[in-house]
């Protein structure tokens, strides 16, 4: 069954992903970015909230609105809709705090079994990329589709 | 594509937003981009990986 997440918008290119997290703290906008790197098909995933008054935009921001497993079930769907369009992809994450890395780290470890079916997964540790497991903890993340998905 | 097709994607459905293709060209999070550079500078990719500079880099 999956879990449940955000309705998503997105730029034509599918760079940039929108959604809205909804709960104790209000609607609170959020935005996922794919950006390009040094390296050919090598992307950063970056996301943050963005303020609805201002345009502003904070990867630092713990909103603390009671849906942290939606959001990142959002942010999953993100990466599946982004490397649909790009199967050679290889996509880059890693926090802008220790925090927000354990965070994408929570994410990995609660969609784990559904991602390795699709996904190569490796974690950094120190100056080593090492196959991706669960139960350790990284400083970084790197994905990539083990095939082209349907 | 049928509906059992679409209900067993593991695509997910995306509504495109023009108001959104703002950010196209634009990096909004600067500062975790030069961090992956660096990263990749220092340790490189993960064996599997057989990708080349990109020539705009």
């Amino acid at each position: 069954m999956k879990l449940p997440r955000y309705a998503t918008k997105a730029d034509e290119l599918q760079t940039t992903f929108e959604f809205v997290s909804e709960g104790p703290r209000g609607r609170i906008p959020k935005l996922v970015q794919f950006s390009e790197t040094n390296l050919k098909d090598f992307y950063n995933l970056a996301f943050g909230d963005k303020n609805p008054e201002t345009g502003a935009l904070d990867d630092l921001s713990v909103s603390n609105n009671g849906d942290s497993e939606k959001v990142l079930a959002t942010v999953v769907d993100a990466v599946y809709a982004f490397c649909y369009r790009r199967p050679e992809a290889w996509v880059f994450a890693m926090g802008s705090t220790p925090a927000r890395t354990r965070l994408y780290q929570m994410g990995l470890n609660r969609f784990y079994a559904q991602v390795v079916e699709d996904f190569d997964l490796y974690g950094l540790q120190g100056e080593e990329w090492h196959p991706f497991q669960p139960a350790l903890s990284y400083d970084a993340f790197v994905v990539q589709l083990k095939h082209p998905l349907i | 594509m049928n509906i059992n097709d679409l209900n067993n994607s593991k695509v997910p459905l995306v509504q495109i937003d023009p108001a959104l293709n703002e950010y196209a060209g634009q990096v909004l999070f600067p500062e975790k981009v030069a961090k992956a550079n660096e990263v990749l500078k220092k340790v490189g990719l993960p064996k599997k990986a057989t990708t080349r500079p990109n020539e705009a880099a």
